[in-house]
């Protein structure tokens, strides 16, 4: 009986749901189109998901705490932009640097939002999106608009570093990242702290009952600050490595992606309303959104009709997850 | 196995904010291995001396001595390192979290642990509950939990944490008396284990069935303390309410009204809440309805005001039969409703008197294509003059007044709807003495003028004193249907009837 | 009349005196410029598109939720307004049967809004985030891509146009301004949503059906779109998915200025008709100063958090004394 439950609640879970949605997708997909089914997808799709993947699981860790970041961007965009235009400018070329660099920045920013949201209690969505604009803005009006397209050399090096390459029996070679390696290292670490530390059960404390995390002895500003400083920081990494991708610094070319990237995290189960959330969920709503984002062309769909259909997508998804949420708010008590 | 140790000891504590004294010299002596209630009206300065021995206040004055020894400047982590652990009302657990880990999570902070070994949490936290004879799966949800185990987790991870002193506010409240009993055998056997126990409570049956020494406050100040043997009901309730007991009791002019009933349920069922309830209430009544809490009394005012319907049976207003499914259709119908929970149910906290005074009736006042500001105006300055509310203008936020004249202004929303009944759950919980006697006033002046009062309460004297009939739920049925002319003993011991039985006894007499 | 000096008035004091002290700087400092014709006309011109945003901001705001996907509704309905009167030759029949569709469409996505947030409970920050991405995409498969331009010359007139020296689009605004004006404090709904804002639970226990009074809510909201997006196309003389991007956060700005509490149930008409006026005033010293779009939108942000930071300080204040 209990087992039984047990079964029925894992197989209707959110991960269960999602890998299901995924298997149906990739079948549909493969019978429009052979060439999908093949190693080289999944190098594709995982080198699309690198820089989802990394703020993505930053976010999650924001919405688990009770909060929200819609300042990524804006703070992924200066981390990227400073570090490439101070080397440029002073001939600086090394890979500690700019990472460096990044992550200072990023961190920074993450400060500034934790002062907002932890110790004056401003909303996060509101506070965020002020400081998105605050740091968009002057990213632009400093800097202006140009993008920064002859990246140092060693940037440039790291852009060549595969982690491994496959060739397709079409003679076609894929070849995956060695960057690859930062969302791998991110998620395996986040689970461990999310899992195994004091630290890490108290986000989630405090994402559950702030009030009674505190009596519990939590340090819930801390807490807040670590949570917000650390995604900070990770973002700036996350910025050097789309940088690094794109072959090119902008200013702007991160800018509107909160949108997809909150998306894949509630897809992926983690409750809005915060205390609930895991990186195994996460990872598998990421693939999920990259899977419909680069195959939406291969099921025969107009290219402008994407934005229609993956916020379609996103509000089933959403609205999915946050029923169940409720549901089983309401469930029998025992 | 008695043992006398004080465990602590609070000497004329003080406290003040801004310019409210909350404690204004309180003693208080818990001994190992008792149970200790502290007994008060709501406002007495009960959550403030809690919350001084729990080290979240500084006392302005006063000390506090812990096994003899002087404190000083106590934090929270000082008090929890001293073995003092505080059950509050909603337990301070986390929903999202499994019941081992909300067990084990304090003593891994306690204990400035950096990692969490989860075998070694879970097992232990199997032995806490084991320890208390709870039988909880330790891996599911919290938020999946009945609110009595969820105490129950509380309780254990209190033990799990060490506690020398565990002190339980209010813990009964939300309790049907099952789990009632089942508290208090678990709070006897820790105090058996040399565990000093306070509970803070204000009714007077269970402190007598649980306590060994009590202390009463009122208003912030010291009254008395005592073994329970010190205490009867008299010497309890005049301790505690500063009066004697016994005001004159309700019952409606002779004469006045012809037998008429103004409201009548017949057969009332909803499933899992309440069944087969009838009842009439004439014109001139004030109508209780009493049981313990789980006994579906507050079930039947939700299903009369169309919170939550009931599935079957009729209700008849001014014998005109009426079908309530929504809220929508009981305002319709006349029919007003005092909830419970105020501050959460009643009122809109930072709105101002006016406002909260108009919420129910906005409807009334669009006529001309606009709401009729004039009128509101009056009709509100006409129900502060009235029914005697507490301030010098309406526009002040509503939070600025005492929780006796909020309670007025949520009878006065509902009254400025002209309702035909009036429902009230737990209409005194949390107001003061003067303004308890000012609503019992005016819930007899409604009755005498013809509106149909029911109240709700499990406050067995203020049923006794204000109702002039009075229905006892207990498991959804009801089990007992008295006149105010019985003795509070009497009301007492038809509480735990069983519930189906006696419903059917009743039936076939 | 003892609703005109209020203590919660502090904040339409303040708005009013910054006002004040802009227009004195103005006189003093650039009385030739700021004080003429032409740049008179050309704030009246900018203002409305974006202030009748704010409206619909406000009215979530207070209910106690908020609505991020207005520009998407406004693009929406702006695209579909175009279409329809490039489809019919630009009639002025076309002109009127655009505009209706057009505030269908608004009300229709504030309805769809409402009752994902009213009927299953959705949080409304969740709902519009994916509703702004949902009413683009919806403008985009209109449009395919490229903008829809030259609109019919009478519906260029709308927020071009000029009866004598004052803009029409002036009218319109105040037209809007009135409506919601009335519909805030002079209607029952107006009030139920500060209810509901104010104290869910307590608006339920009241009678107050919140679930109607969230679906008009955000249909009123959806509305505020509709009729910016009217504007903004008119303006512009062109309808795309993704115009007034910024408006978004300018909105926001607009109403958390104008003193509406982001944890709602506190806010006045007023308060945001000046905090419109305002800000339309910094926007044109930011013009005058020749002070880059990017400035700007910096600018704005930081000015939206220091209202923030100001709101939660004094609010904490509040509390220290009360308690």
């Amino acid at each position: 009986m209990k087992t039984k439950s047990r079964i029925s609640e894992l197989l209707t879970s959110n991960q269960a749901v999602i890998i299901m949605v995924l298997l149906v997708l990739s079948i549909a997909i493969g019978l429009r189109n052979n060439a999908f089914v093949s190693f080289s997808t999944v190098v594709i799709l995982a080198r699309a998901a690198i820089l989802m993947l990394i703020f993505a699981l930053c976010q999650m860790l924001v919405i688990i705490s009770g909060g929200i970041d819609v300042s990524f961007p804006a703070i992924a965009c200066a981390a990227m932009y400073l570090p490439v235009k101070m080397m440029l400018n002073y001939e600086i070329d090394n890979l500690w640097f700019p990472f460096g660099m990044a992550i200072l920045i990023g961190a920074f920013f993450g400060l500034i939002n934790a002062v907002l949201i932890a110790s004056l209690r401003i909303p996060p969505l509101i506070a965020t999106l002020g400081m998105n604009s605050l740091i968009s803005g002057g990213l632009l009006a400093f800097f202006g608009s140009t993008e920064l397209s002859r990246l140092p050399d060693r940037l440039n090096e790291m852009f060549r570093s595969y982690l491994f390459t496959y060739t397709a029996s079409s003679g076609l070679t894929y070849s995956l990242t060695i960057l690859f390696i930062i969302p791998v290292v991110l998620a395996i670490g986040l689970s461990i702290f999310l899992r195994y530390t004091t630290m890490g059960r108290g986000v989630y404390a405090i994402g559950g009952n702030r009030s009674a995390a505190r009596i519990a002895g939590f340090r819930v500003i801390r807490i807040q600050y670590f949570v917000y400083i650390f995604v900070g920081a990770v973002v700036g990494i996350g910025a050097m490595v789309s940088c690094i991708l794109n072959r090119a610094a902008s200013p702007t070319n991160l800018m509107g992606s909160e949108m997809m990237i909150i998306a894949a995290v509630v897809v992926g189960g983690t409750r809005i309303t915060g205390g609930h959330g895991s990186v195994s969920g996460t990872i598998l709503g990421v693939t999920l959104i990259a899977l419909i984002q680069n195959n939406l062309i291969m099921l025969g769909i107009p290219t402008h009709w994407q934005p229609f259909i993956l916020g379609f997508l996103i509000v089933l998804g959403t609205a999915f997850t946050s029923l169940k949420a409720m549901a089983s708010m309401k469930q029998a008590k025992v | 196995m008695e043992n006398t140790n004080p465990f602590i000891r609070l000497t004329d504590v003080r406290k003040a904010f801004g310019g409210v004294r909350a404690l204004k010299g309180v003693d208080l002596e818990l001994r190992c291995g008792e149970i200790h209630c502290l007994a008060g009206e709501n406002g007495c300065g009960k959550s403030t001396l809690i919350k001084v021995i729990s080290g979240v206040y500084h006392p302005d004055r006063g000390t506090i001595e812990i096994e003899g020894a002087v404190v000083r400047n106590m934090k929270p982590i000082d008090a929890i390192r001293h073995g003092i652990q505080v059950i509050y009302q909603d337990f301070a657990v986390f929903p999202n979290m499994s019941v081992a880990e909300n067990i084990g999570i304090n003593r891994l902070l306690l204990e400035g642990e950096k990692l969490v070994n989860w075998k070694e949490t879970r097992k232990r936290a199997i032995d806490a509950m084991a320890a208390i004879g709870a039988n909880i799966d330790p891996d599911i949800l919290l938020e999946r939990l009945s609110v009595s185990n969820k105490q129950l987790v509380a309780i254990c991870r209190a033990l799990f944490n060490n506690a020398r002193l565990i002190i339980l506010d209010e813990p009964t409240t939300a309790l049907t008396s099952r789990e009632v009993d089942l508290l208090f055998n678990i709070l006897r056997n820790l105090k058996d284990q040399g565990i000093a126990v306070m509970i803070v409570n204000h009714k007077m049956d269970e402190i007598f069935r649980i306590a060994d020494r009590i202390t009463i406050l009122r208003n912030g100040e010291f009254i008395s303390s005592g073994t329970r043997d010190e205490y009867n009901n008299a010497r309890f309730s005049h301790d505690l309410t500063g009066r004697e007991l016994m005001a004159v009791k309700y019952s409606p002019a002779p004469g006045d009204f012809p037998d008429e009933t103004v409201f009548e349920v017949e057969k009332l069922t909803r499933e899992g809440s309440f069944y087969d309830i009838s009842f009439a209430v004439r014109r001139g009544d004030v109508f209780g309805i009493t049981g313990l809490l789980g006994s579906g009394r507050g079930e039947i005012a939700d299903a009369i005001f169309g919170l939550s319907p009931a599935e079957s049976g009729t209700m008849h207003l001014n014998g005109e039969l009426i079908d309530v499914q929504s809220i929508d259709d009981a305002m319709n119908q006349g029919i007003a409703y005092v909830p419970e929970d105020r501050l959460t149910q009643g009122l809109f906290l930072e709105r101002s008197i006016q406002d909260n005074i108009m919420a129910a009736s906005l409807p009334a006042y669009f006529s001309g294509l606009k709401l009729q500001t004039g009128k509101m105006n009056e009709d509100t300055d006409r129900w502060i003059r009235d029914i005697d509310i507490k301030t010098n203008s309406a526009e002040p936020p509503i939070n600025t007044l005492s929780g006796g004249n909020q309670q007025k202004c949520v009878m006065a929303k509902w009254l400025n709807t002209k309702p035909k009944l009036l429902v009230l759950n737990g209409p005194t919980v949390g107001v003061d003495i003067g303004s308890k006697a000012e609503i019992h006033d005016l819930v007899r002046q409604l009755a005498a003028e013809g509106v149909g009062v029911i109240v709700i309460s499990d406050d067995i004297s203020e049923l006794l004193e204000n109702c002039n009939r009075i229905i006892v739920v207990h498991d959804g049925y009801i089990v007992g249907r008295v006149t105010n002319d019985v003795s509070e003993t009497e009301l007492l011991a038809l509480l735990s009837r069983p519930g189906k039985e006696s419903h059917e006894n009743e039936v076939t007499d | 009349m003892r609703s005109v000096l209020k203590k919660s008035d502090s904040n339409v004091i303040a708005l009013s005196f910054l006002i004040v002290v802009i227009l004195i700087a103005m006189a003093l400092f650039m009385p030739d410029r700021f004080y003429t014709m032409s740049n008179l006309r050309s704030i009246v011109f900018q203002f409305p598109e974006y202030g009748v945003l704010a409206f619909g901001v406000m009215a979530c705001m207070i209910s106690g939720g908020i609505d991020i996907s207005l520009v998407g509704i406004a693009n929406l309905s702006g695209v579909i307004a175009a279409t329809i009167m490039l489809g019919m030759g630009k009639s002025n029949l076309s002109i009127v049967l655009g505009i209706l569709a057009a505030l269908a469409t608004g009300l229709l996505a504030g309805l769809f809004n409402g009752s994902l947030i009213g009927f299953l409970r959705l949080p409304p920050m969740l709902v519009t985030l994916c509703g702004s991405q949902l009413y683009a995409g919806l403008a985009l498969i209109i449009t395919k891509g490229p903008a829809l331009n030259d609109l019919p010359d009478n519906y260029k007139f709308i927020a071009n146009g000029s009866i004598g020296q004052i803009p029409v689009v002036l009218f319109v605004f105040i037209a809007v301004l009135v409506f919601v004006y009335f519909v805030m404090n002079r209607t029952v709904f107006g009030r139920q949503v500060r209810f509901m804002g104010s104290n869910y639970e307590a608006a339920r226990y009241s009678g107050i059906n919140n679930l109607k009074t969230t679906l008009r809510c955000y249909a009123f909201s959806g509305l505020m779109g509709a009729i910016s997006g009217i504007l903004m196309s008119s303006h512009f003389n062109s309808a795309k998915s993704d115009y007034g991007t910024q408006y978004t956060l300018f909105s926001i700005l607009i109403v958390v200025l104008g003193g509406v509490h982001p944890d709602g149930g506190r806010g006045r008409v007023a308060g945001v008709t000046l905090s419109i006026i305002l800000l339309q005033f910094i926007t044109q010293l930011f013009t005058f100063l020749r002070i880059d779009t990017n400035y700007r939108t910096s600018a704005y942000g930081f000015i939206l958090i220091s209202v923030l930071v100001i709101t939660m300080i004094s609010d904490k204040r509040r509390l220290r004394r009360m308690t």
